[in-house]
């Protein structure tokens, strides 16, 4: 019974129907399922599988974001009953996402944070044209693990180095580790201003956040 | 010849009507406090926190506009756009350089601003230069100024003003402008809104000094269809006129007449890989760009030569092929993307002579075909047949020969496979381009300025970076 309901929760991320992800989220409720693994044995499943499948090429971007979202439309049906139950889900860590000062695009970094969050990961996310004061503000008030920072403009990414100078210079490195994405980044200059992790799509960018909080088999 | 079209007369106007119910009624968030008071006063309303611009107002503010502006070099070389010709520049703002001789790439360096605009100097091809790369070394509240001081000395021929962030820089620009004579209504500067439907309050405060300063506004909106405008191309060209009109009302509020062009770079999104697609989509979103600008009246600037690939490869060369092509025929007026690799993050010194070349073959293309009697011939044929029955020997052969009936180029390989195996060492037409990029990069000399003009853009540089970097 409970099989035939995670493989249809699963289907349902894949499909990225938020309606019906909610509606299984629900019936898992009605018919007493634990929330935990209803999450790790139903909606993850669909997650990972539309991760996959994005990168052999096989899926487009749009159903990333589709899964993403309704990944998120199932855990917050499904967060209330774990709180009921005294429990929470297990995250893999905390990361604040911001998009570089003097630089407002956001559609990249936004993707970024719901793949993150919806494979496990406790998101802030600031929104865009964010200075360095702010984003390491953030980062130690939550006492986050990761901080990650996008910038689609040649002429912005040199902040990307300004925030990683400003956390040396404080010494929060290596405690808070720093992923760097956007469009003219590359591994190039990720080493010249010595980030921990970069990469070019937002599932890429799971696996690194996971290698960075040391739950690379996760 | 006709203009190609891809939309016919009824889907233009379709379209302006989109757009016109896209600013009036769903409107633009725009959050910038005085220039949003200047809307206002001007009877735009404020709808769902967004700013609503009336139908009447639009046309209006259309109908006030310079749109036929001209630009100038220090040469004297005059561009009027809109005049029915077709005026080629090259990409600006790329990240990287390619080096066609090794097949790597590298960062670009402060002598990469200076060496592209000589060797853009030097194309006579490239009519319009712009500054082409950014150096990371570069405060990012400078760089724009900085890649337009340091073109300056380095050509002769109309240079554009670099894409601005600030209202900070119109100033600076303006004031290095004036060092070589040219005047604020001659100096093109663009920035871009943010897509979709965002003007942004540094862009607002920008289009107010803009078009306080009478500088020509070449915006350029650039919406990435399927993730910031529609997947659909027709929608995406209607959200980008939106944006590009949003800031056109507001400069022609300011400054009535101030000089416009209407741009686009629309870019369809890449769906596996989440990067700007230089398929064939972006020529034909170009040509309809085309299209819509001329509607109004407006000369028209889009994507040109452009491509995702790498190398100086297959891929590149149709790509970009098609993209300068097609809205080439549609009647642009101005082409950019000269040098342009891998959409638009690289450039390379290579790729610029190729390009050259190709605007070569455009320009052909672009001339058509003519059926006057002097091109059906049929006095000729009748000569020649009751004559030595082979044209070669014709005076009209030579004439049309040099009157550019086919283009010829100096690049590309024309030997049989003998020669090119045996005497030219299998070389290609990349290889004769790195060859004479660097032949350009040894030999061009370009007129220096003047002495105390170098010391006046050094002084304006030191204001602005007074004024604009942050201090630590």
């Amino acid at each position: 019974m409970s099989e035939e309901l995670y493989k249809e929760m699963a289907q349902s991320i894949i499909d990225g129907d938020s309606d019906i992800a909610i509606e299984l989220a629900k019936r898992s409720i009605e018919l007493n399922m634990h929330p935990l693994e209803t999450i790790t044995k139903g909606f993850v499943i669909g997650v990972n599988y539309i991760g996959d499948q994005f990168g052999l090429g096989e899926a487009f971007l749009p159903e990333l974001v589709m899964a993403g979202e309704a990944m998120k439309a199932a855990v917050a049906v499904l967060e209330p009953e774990l709180l009921k139950l005294g429990e929470a889900r297990e995250m893999l860590g905390k990361v604040v996402l911001a998009t570089v000062e003097g630089d407002i695009h956001e559609i990249g970094k936004t993707l970024v944070g719901t793949m993150l969050s919806a494979s496990g990961f406790e998101v802030v996310d600031l929104g865009v044209d964010q200075p360095s004061e702010k984003i390491i503000g953030k980062a130690l008030e939550i006492n986050a693990d990761i901080i990650g920072m996008s910038a689609l403009l040649t002429t912005t990414m040199v902040r990307q180095r300004e925030v990683i100078e400003e956390l040396d210079k404080e010494g929060l490195r290596p405690r808070i580790k720093v992923m760097v994405g956007g469009a003219p980044i590359t591994r190039d200059w990720v080493t010249k201003i010595k980030a921990d992790g970069y990469s070019e799509d937002a599932i890429g960018a799971v696996k690194i956040a996971k290698d960075l909080v040391g739950k690379g088999d996760q | 010849m006709e203009p190609l079209k891809f939309l016919s007369d009824e889907d233009v106007k379709a379209m302006h009507e989109a757009t016109l119910h896209i600013m009036s009624e769903v409107g633009l968030i725009w959050t910038h406090k005085s220039s949003l008071d200047i809307l206002l006063g001007a009877g735009c309303t404020i709808k769902n926190n967004r700013v609503c611009m009336p139908r009447d107002l639009v046309e209006d503010c259309i109908a006030k506009a310079n749109k036929r502006p001209v630009i100038r070099g220090r040469n004297g070389q005059v561009n009027e756009l809109g005049g029915g010709n077709l005026y080629f520049h090259n990409l600006g703002g790329a990240r990287d350089v390619f080096d066609a001789k090794t097949g790597t790439r590298r960062i670009a360096t402060d002598q990469d601003v200076i060496n592209a605009t000589r060797v853009l100097d030097a194309l006579p091809n490239c009519h319009t230069v712009t500054p082409f790369f950014t150096p990371q070394d570069v405060p990012g509240e400078l760089m724009s100024l900085f890649m337009y001081r340091h073109s300056i000395p380095h050509t002769v021929k109309p240079l554009q003003g670099p894409g601005i962030q600030f209202a900070e820089e119109v100033k600076y620009a303006v004031e290095m402008a004036h060092v070589i004579g040219t005047p604020a209504n001659e100096l093109t500067l663009s920035l871009s809104p943010v897509s979709p439907l965002t003007i942004h309050d540094p862009a607002a405060a920008a289009i107010v000094e803009m078009a306080k300063a009478g500088v020509i506004c070449a915006n350029l909106p650039a919406p990435t269809g399927g993730a910031t405008s529609p997947m659909t191309i027709t929608g995406s060209l209607v959200q980008q006129s939106a944006e590009t009109l949003a800031l056109l009302v507001l400069a022609q509020i300011v400054n009535p007449g101030c000089g416009i062009v209407y741009c686009g770079r629309l870019g369809m999104l890449e769906p596996r890989t989440g990067l700007i697609w230089g398929g064939v989509e972006l020529g034909m979103s170009s040509a309809a760009t085309v299209q819509l600008g001329h509607y109004y009246g407006f000369s028209v600037n889009v994507y040109g030569f452009s491509t995702n690939a790498h190398t100086l490869d297959a891929q590149n060369a149709f790509e970009r092929g098609l993209n300068a092509s097609i809205p080439a025929l549609a009647g642009a007026d101005e082409l950019s993307g000269i040098g342009e690799m891998e959409a638009g993050v690289m450039g390379s010194y290579a790729q610029m002579v190729l390009d050259n070349e190709l605007v070569g073959s455009v320009m052909r293309l672009r001339k058509g075909l003519s059926a006057d009697s002097a091109h059906l011939a049929v006095d000729i044929i009748e000569n020649v047949m009751n004559g030595t029955r082979n044209f070669l020997g014709q005076r009209h052969t030579l004439n049309h020969l040099k009157a550019g009936e086919i283009a010829l180029t100096k690049l590309a390989e024309r030997n049989s496979w003998e020669t090119w195996e045996d005497k030219l060492d299998r070389k290609q037409m990349a290889d004769y381009a790195a060859n004479e990029a660097e032949r350009i990069l040894r030999e061009h000399q370009v007129p220096p300025l003047e002495p105390q003009q170098e010391k006046e853009l050094d002084r304006i540089m030191a204001a602005a970076e007074k004024e604009m970097v942050r201090k630590k």
